[in-house]
């Protein structure tokens, strides 16, 4: 029941932080200095070809009015209509973000399937050998910047190798699969076609490597320090000083308690790898919404900007919302307090 | 006319109770009336959550009272200005528990001395260092020492320096909240003889704020008992230990572990514990745990009254 | 015999060398007995607890042989020692809060021991932990067995440990602190369940603490510890009657005592000597008044007073005393029954 109110709570103040979000993000975007309407007709435009295409845009009203305009156009729904693609902004959402979704969620499994394993066997074997191993693999992966390792591992494992696909979400001349998520392995999933499956999975290695090399990083060593201090503390000692064997203290009493401070990490991790997915799109030809939003930025296309800035700060939200939730379920203190 | 006169102090706490904020108040201090005459030591006792804590700090306002009255030298401080309280607190100074978090680890310990002397604007520089060394020299600190940091000395040593600093405007009331809690026996011993022999030489009253019954016993004149934010029992020391009125008192003098094994114990177990102060129980706050309690107990809030001579307590029973 | 330490000496890596923390501790625990071991923070007391549990940090070094019921457990493995602990001999932490786990209930903590060590079924464990529960005083057992440590108060948690330590009727209790952190009152319901337990089981116990009253309260026997060595060993009457090392006296002298107000404390001047900087001699003998010569260069032996009582000073030596004259041995006696 609590858990419900606060819920609640929480997406209830969602609401103004949008639309502090909203406001800044319109008003960067709108005195960044550029003009839309000049990019659409182009060098030989004439001055009156231009305000007419201002007027009829609206760009030259207050800024609070064509504020009030887009925000009234959100609430219907209509997220104005990107400049660059003249398509409706809430339809290329759609059409790019599953792309952006699926290698976020795939990075985050890897970071979750990796830095969390690999915390605890630092944690437990400390200053010995598979612990400095780890620790220097997650300070690379938290220090190598994403373009470089992306480009490493096309080298490698694409050109050289020729294991991993390089570019783009399927092999050449396969056909998606029918439309459900727009997460291709989850729609080949729902529909059993395995061969889209298995070469979906296939594109997604290389760059959800790349995008979760930082998480990694960051979750491995969030989880050896959250570990060792666990392990330092008293009840510890309690479990030791029942006869508790070793494996028995580490997994029945110390990882759930260390595991708490990594899950709020989580949700800064996913914030991390959806801004990061933006370089990692453009390595590895990624049809996502990072892609879009670069080519929003490049063409000054304010609707798209502001359509991927919203969709972004939503997501991140709903992250930390899931996050935060957790651990309702994992911490009892919360429960009745 | 006493040193310190506090009449009916009361110090609300407002916290919001999990994530959703109901808010609940937590009567810390709940009109706590009591003086302190110069010269004299008042010991406050209690156990935790009691608020003999939240009482130090609410006289210096440190923490701003909700409700009450502080008169020191029969001047109203609670509502005073700002620099009418500046004045005022070099006559009022306090001494933390722990004496390490208290002193400034980046400073030497002439600094962290001449600190009280400088916000004050007192002496000119010889006058100040002159002034730190003699009392230094008080608290059996060497000279060359005072260059040293906090974390150069041991933990009686730093409450001896934590004294001193509280010492060095030269104030008529020091407030010392659990002074030797963190110390062990032997240290304790050195911080406490101090204390005393400080108080004879200069006249000081001190608010001796402790759980330790046979350390207040030790240092008072005067004992107040507190519980959940009340005083139960107030009187001379002698009285309060060798005639408890409170059964509350009764009991708390009673769990006292006494080093004589050859003692015969005769023992008041108190059943529960101490009820939350956030949620204290209607009436008597301690009817639920006492043994001598009754139906009218838990509807009823006992007045501090006066018992025998000068000897107050807060029961309906005795 | 039910516990023998002989010559238990401990060393710690810190800062990149090894000090020795406990050096030369030799006592015993009879069946039924309680034996306190006391002395200020450093002096190693907490740490010959977890000597004799061997719950050590990682790059300790134990030496010494410790034998607990006729069976040499310093030589036991790691999975024999496991067997033994929380079964043969349990442990009770200072601070009761933090020594149990915040995400476990009550009840499955309690129940661990039994799953450790016992073969009992799911039912016959549940009905041990409640009759555990109850044993220890807590009330509305069914209901506890579901909370969460954070729900119960500060006395309860200590009896929840309490319970936890019993869980197998263990030959050997040791409760290092187990009154400190809380509040007189309940201190004494915890001691007085403490006495209880004495009375009802053939436990022997080791009582931990800083605190001579609790020593008088509970104690059988006492050690008095300082700087990681023995001083003085001596039933627990003797030893407030009758103390003899210097630093004991010092220790009961510093105490305030109900009934004397505003008298000049005694204090042990100085501070405790760290490890790794241990004078040759006496530990105690840069801060003691009676220190000769002797005691700054050799370590003193364990000296008989009478059966049952030692200490390690040599006061006491009566080859010594001579040497260095008697007058200062007298001049001690008369200050100690003054």
């Amino acid at each position: 029941m609590d858990a419900l109110r606060f819920i609640a709570k929480r997406l209830l103040l969602m609401i103004p932080i949008l639309i502090g979000i909203s406001i800044l993000t319109f008003a960067i975007s709108n005195t960044i200095p550029g003009d839309p309407a000049r990019l659409i007709l182009g060098p030989k435009a004439t001055p009156e070809g231009l305000e007419a295409l201002r007027e009829d845009m609206g760009l030259n009203d207050p800024l609070y009015v064509q504020y009030g305009r887009y925000m009234a156009g959100i609430f219907q729904g209509d997220l104005g209509e990107s400049t660059y693609s003249q398509r409706p902004v809430a339809d290329d959402l759609i059409r790019y973000s599953p792309a952006t979704f699926e290698l976020t969620i795939f990075a985050m499994v890897i970071t979750l399937l990796i830095g969390i394993p690999f915390g605890i066997i630092s944690a437990s074997r400390k200053d010995k050998i598979a612990d400095q191993f780890t620790r220097i693999f997650a300070l690379l992966g938290v220090a190598m910047p994403a373009f470089w390792l992306g480009l490493l591992l096309l080298l490698f494992f694409y050109l050289r190798l020729g294991v991993f696909p390089g570019s783009g979400r399927l092999d050449n001349g396969m056909s998606p699969p029918d439309y459900i998520t727009g997460m291709y392995t989850v729609d080949a999933l729902l529909t059993g076609n395995w061969p889209v499956f298995i070469s979906a999975v296939m594109h997604l290695v290389l760059p959800g490597i790349t995008l979760s090399a930082v998480t990694v990083g960051m979750i491995t060593r969030m989880t050896r320090s959250s570990m060792l201090t666990v392990l330092q503390s008293d009840y510890i000692r309690t479990a030791y000083a029942k006869g508790a064997p070793e494996n028995r203290v580490l997994y029945g009493h110390a990882l759930r308690n260390g595991v708490m401070p990594v899950i709020t990490l989580l949700g800064m991790a996913f914030g991390h790898a959806l801004g990061g997915s933006v370089l990692v799109e453009a390595v590895f030809s990624w049809p996502g919404l990072g892609q879009y939003a670069v080519n929003a930025i490049n063409y000054l296309d304010f609707p798209a900007v502001m359509g991927v800035t919203l969709l972004i700060a939503i997501m991140f939200i709903l992250v930390n919302l899931i996050v935060d939730t957790m651990y309702f379920f994992i911490d009892p203190r919360l429960k009745h307090n | 006319m006493a040193l310190l006169e506090v009449q009916n102090l009361k110090q609300h706490f407002t916290t919001k109770k999990g994530f959703m904020g109901e808010k609940t108040v937590i009567k810390a201090v709940d009109g706590v009336s009591l003086s302190i005459e110069e010269g004299k030591t008042l010991g406050v006792v209690g156990e935790s959550g009691c608020g003999k804590s939240s009482l130090g700090r609410s006289i210096l306002r440190l923490v701003e009272p909700t409700e009450g009255s502080v008169k020191f030298n029969g001047q109203e401080i609670v509502g005073m200005s700002p620099r009418g309280m500046k004045e005022l607190r070099k006559e009022m100074q306090i001494v933390f528990q722990d004496p390490y978090a208290s002193l400034n680890p980046r400073n030497t310990v002439r600094k962290i001395l001449e600190a009280p002397l400088l916000i004050h604007g007192t002496g000119n520089k010889k006058e100040r260092q002159e002034r730190i060394e003699s009392l230094a020299g008080k608290i059996g600190l060497r000279k060359e020492q005072l260059n040293n940091y906090p974390h150069e000395f041991s933990g009686g040593q730093r409450q001896r320096i934590g004294i001193a600093r509280a010492l060095m405007l030269n104030p008529k009331l020091i407030i010392a909240d659990e002074p030797v809690s963190a110390l062990d026996v032997s240290v304790q011993s050195q911080v406490l003889n101090l204390m005393l022999d400080l108080q004879q030489e200069r006249n000081l009253s001190y608010m001796f704020i402790s759980h330790d019954l046979s350390v207040v016993q030790h240092v008072s004149d005067k004992v107040a008992v507190m519980y959940l934010g009340k005083v139960v029992e107030i009187a001379d020391v002698k009285k309060v230990y060798k005639d408890p009125l409170h059964p509350y008192t009764r009991a708390l003098l009673s769990a006292l572990p006494i080093p004589d094994p050859v003692r015969v114990r005769n023992r008041i177990i108190l059943q529960g514990d101490l009820p939350s102060p956030a949620n204290p129980p209607p009436g008597c706050p301690f009817h639920t745990r006492c043994p001598m309690a009754t139906k009218e107990c838990a509807e009823i809030v006992p007045p501090l009254e006066e018992k025998t001579t000068d000897h107050f307590a807060a029961c309906i029973h005795t | 015999m039910l516990l023998e330490v002989n010559d238990l000496s401990l060393s710690l890596k810190r800062a990149g060398k090894y000090s020795k923390i406990l050096d030369g501790i030799s006592f015993q625990v009879a069946q039924g007995e309680t034996l306190g071991i006391v002395g200020e923070s450093g002096c190693g007391k907490s740490m010959t607890a977890l000597s004799l549990m061997q719950l050590l940090p990682d790059k300790a070094r134990l030496g010494g042989k410790v034998d607990l019921q006729g069976e040499q457990i310093t030589s036991f493995s790691k999975r024999k020692l496991e067997k033994i602990r929380g079964n043969q001999m349990s442990m009770i932490f200072q601070d009761p809060l933090t020594s149990l786990n915040p995400l476990h209930t009550v009840g499955t903590q309690v129940e661990e021991s039994l799953i450790l060590h016992t073969k009992k079924s799911k039912q016959e464990r549940r009905d041990r932990v409640l009759h555990l529960l109850r044993a220890v005083g807590l009330p509305r057992a069914e209901e506890l067995i579901d909370e969460y440590p954070h729900q119960l108060s500060g006395g309860m948690r200590q009896r929840v440990m309490i319970a936890i330590a019993m869980a197998c009727e263990p030959q050997l209790l040791i409760c290092d602190e187990p009154t400190t952190a809380l509040d007189v009152t309940v201190q004494a319901q915890i001691l007085e369940l403490m006495n209880d337990i004495k009375r009802q089981t053939k436990m022997g116990i080791i009582m931990i603490t800083h605190d001579m009253g609790v020593v008088a309260e509970v104690c059988d026997r006492v050690i008095v510890m300082y700087a990681g060595k023995i001083v003085e060993e001596a039933p627990v009457i003797e030893l407030f009657q009758n103390p003899k090392h210097p630093y004991t006296q010092g220790l009961l002298d510093s105490i305030p005592k109900l009934g004397e107000r505003k008298k000049k404390l005694g204090s042990i001047p100085g501070t405790v000597p760290t490890p790794g900087n241990m004078p040759a001699g006496c530990r105690f003998a840069d801060r003691c008044i009676h220190a000769m010569d002797i005691c700054r260069s050799t370590l003193p032996p364990m000296i008989n007073i009478q059966e049952n009582h030692q200490t390690a000073c040599w006061l006491y030596d009566e080859k010594e005393a001579k040497n260095d004259g008697s007058a200062r041995s007298t001049e001690l006696e008369t200050a100690l029954h003054n």
